[in-house]
Order: structure tokens, then sequence, then C-alpha cells
């Protein structure tokens, strides 16, 4: 375009047609628009989540709500060891890593620079395949201690039970001696296994988005188009899986 | 065929994005600050016991963490302020939501808290 064609750009109104008002091209705005809607989805699992842990009733045995750090306590290779939050933020840890490979990717590509896009696209894909690898174990350790879609082994302990003597039950609960916990309200089992899962679900979907790129960068696709644009909507989306996951972590952890 | 489009009209087929790297500096730096400040979430976690305050604490770091993540790895921070404002401000309703579902699951958990203590009660008349 020479300068005189811009000049006559400039001047036409903003919102009056005939230029995108946005300044980006098509597929970026819509990729953002879409994750507004899927932010909307997941404030809704959240939320649920948040009204469900408010309405519990708190000083009932079997309604108790669970305290995160007596659950989410393990970590590979060392059992038996009282270790809360340490294996989730690791978690976390492998997921800011792999953004960060993600945005060097787009820096890369800005630079029309092919082996470095390849390069930092395979870091981003083996990071986003460590965090499901990380949440399949994390899985298998809740379900192995008898979590259920629609059953929660983790009421109030025996111990805890102790502790509360002073408070209201209710009239029909006595303590079972065989069973060192109660059941829990079922719904932060299933909450957890929804929206990790649901979370877990874009990871994978972000890791096959990834593994795409990566083969059309390879390809030579973005060569030959001029641009790496296509890098950086599949990066929008997988920095948008790392923002999700800060509230994951943030309300079913930290909370 | 061939395409020609007019200057200054938005073209699909021929468009290639204004691009430019601003070098990686500020993405580490961004890269630092998030850590930081999961490992002061971590901290926080440890040395202060569960209270409002502290959950305050983690949501506001949240919300800080969300800054940078979508200002600096979504370059969010250079986009024209129209899609920015066309993204972030819908998002307004969800603080409305969480607000009034909190008080119904609340009201929901006071109103049973009350009917277990009366049952409490008639039994050790």
């Amino acid at each position: 375009m020479s300068n005189h064609s811009e000049a006559v750009f400039e001047k036409q109104p903003m919102w009056a047609g005939g230029r995108s008002p946005f300044n980006v091209s098509y597929g970026k705005l819509m990729m953002w628009i879409f994750l507004l809607s899927d932010a909307f989805t997941f404030s809704s699992l959240l939320i649920q989540y948040g009204a469900q842990r408010f309405s519990n009733v708190q000083n009932a045995v079997t309604t108790k709500w669970p305290d995160p750090a007596s659950i989410f306590n393990h970590f590979p290779f060392m059992h038996g060891l009282h270790l809360p939050l340490l294996f989730v933020s690791v978690m976390t840890f492998i997921l800011i890593l792999s953004s960060v490979t993600m945005v060097l990717a787009v820096e890369a590509g800005h630079r029309n620079s092919k082996k470095e896009v390849e390069r930092y696209m395979i870091y981003t894909i083996l990071g986003g395949v460590a965090f499901l690898s990380c949440q399949a174990w994390e899985w298998a350790t809740f379900i192995h201690e008898g979590a259920r879609l629609d059953g929660n082994f983790f009421g109030i302990t025996k111990e805890g039970y102790a502790h509360l003597g002073s408070v209201h039950f209710g009239s029909h609960f006595e303590w079972d001696k065989a069973v060192d916990r109660t059941n829990g309200p079922v719904p932060f089992a299933a909450l957890f296994f929804i929206v990790t899962g649901f979370h877990g679900f874009h990871v994978f979907s972000g890791v096959v988005i990834n593994v795409v790129m990566y083969i059309m960068t390879v390809r030579g696709t973005f060569e030959r188009r001029g641009h790496y644009e296509m890098i950086e909507k599949a990066g929008l989306y997988w920095h948008f899986v790392d923002l999700v996951w800060v509230f994951v972590f943030t309300f079913f952890y930290l909370i | 065929m061939e395409f020609h489009s007019k200057p200054g009209e938005y073209d699909a087929i021929n468009y290639v994005p204004h691009t430019e790297s601003h070098g990686t500096k500020e993405l580490w730096r961004t890269f630092w600050l998030l850590l930081g400040i999961t490992i002061l979430d971590f901290v926080i976690y440890f040395i202060m016991g569960p209270s409002g305050i502290r959950n305050v604490i983690f949501i506001l770091f949240g919300l800080v963490k969300a800054y940078y993540i979508v200002g600096a790895f979504m370059h969010m921070k250079s986009e024209k302020i129209n899609l920015a404002l066309s993204i972030i401000v819908p998002v307004v309703f969800v603080f409305g939501l969480i607000w009034v579902m909190l008080y119904e699951g609340g009201a929901i958990s006071q109103s049973h808290t009350n009917h277990s203590t009366e049952t409490h009660t008639e039994v050790h008349k």
C-alpha cells in the first residue's frame, strides 16, 4: 500500500464500513469471541461450585465441605506423606511454562523464523502432555481413594468428629465405629470431576490444535502464506486454557 | 480470476497481518511474575490459617495473574481499545452472577442450619 492510500484509509470514519475497526483479522476476532463464550461456560461451572459450597450446612457431619488439603495431599513416589498443594503447584508451573513457550513460538512467527516456531511448538506440546499426565495421576489417586461422580467418601474424619463434639449435628447421627470417614457432600467430588475434566478436555483439544499447527509449520504452509498468524490464534486458545487453570487452582485447591 | 481490493478495504484473501516482534524480554518478565505469585500463593497457604482475608488475597492474586496472562501473553495490551473493551466488558456480568448465586447458596445453608438446630433441641427436651 502506498502512503497516499493509507492517508485515505485514515480519513474514513471508524464504523462507516470498508475498514476493520478492531484492526485484527476475522479469524483472530472470532477466536476472541469464542474465548469470551468459553469464559462464560467456565464461569457458570465455577459459580455452581461456589453456590454448592456456600449452600452446604457447615455444622452437620454429612454435609460439611471437605478441606482440600486433607484430600489432595499426595505426590508421586512419596507414599504416606502429607504434602498438600505441592503436586498441583507443579502442575501450575508446567502450564505456565508451556504458556511461555507458546508465546515464544508466536514471537518467532513474527520474525518468520520457521525453525524456532517448530522448536517452541514442540516444547508447548510436551508441556500440555505433561500436564495431562499429571491430571490423569491426580484423578487416578482421587478415584482410588473412593471418589465417584455420584458419591463422595470425603466427609468428616473420626478425629475431626471428636474435635467437633460441642457442635449440633442433628438428632440422627451416630458414629459408625467401622469407618474412619463419613460420606461427604456429593457435589464436592462431582464438581471436581466435571470442572477439572472440562478443563482437561480443553487442554487435550489445545494439544491436538498445537500438533496440527506444528505439522503445518513443518510442511511450510505458513512460510508460503507469508505469515504465522495461525500460531497466534492457537496461542490465544492455549493461554486461555492457562487462564482458566488459574481460577480452578484458586477455587478448588487454595480456598 | 484475480482479486483486487480497494485501498483501505479489509481483504480476507490477500490479508497479511502487520507483524512486529517486541522481543522476548517482557514475556520472560511476565513468566517470572506469574511464577512468583504462584510461589507466594503456596507460601501464604501455609503461613496463614484458613480465613476470609486469605481467600480475598488468593482471589486478588488470581485476578492479577489473569491480567498478566491476557495483557502480555495474549497481547491484549497492544490490541485496539475497541477490541479490548468488547471482550472484557461483558465479563462484568459474571461478577453479578457470582454475587447472586453465593447469596442464594448462603441462604439455603442458613435455613437448613436453623432447621437442624431445632430438631436437636426437641430431642433433648
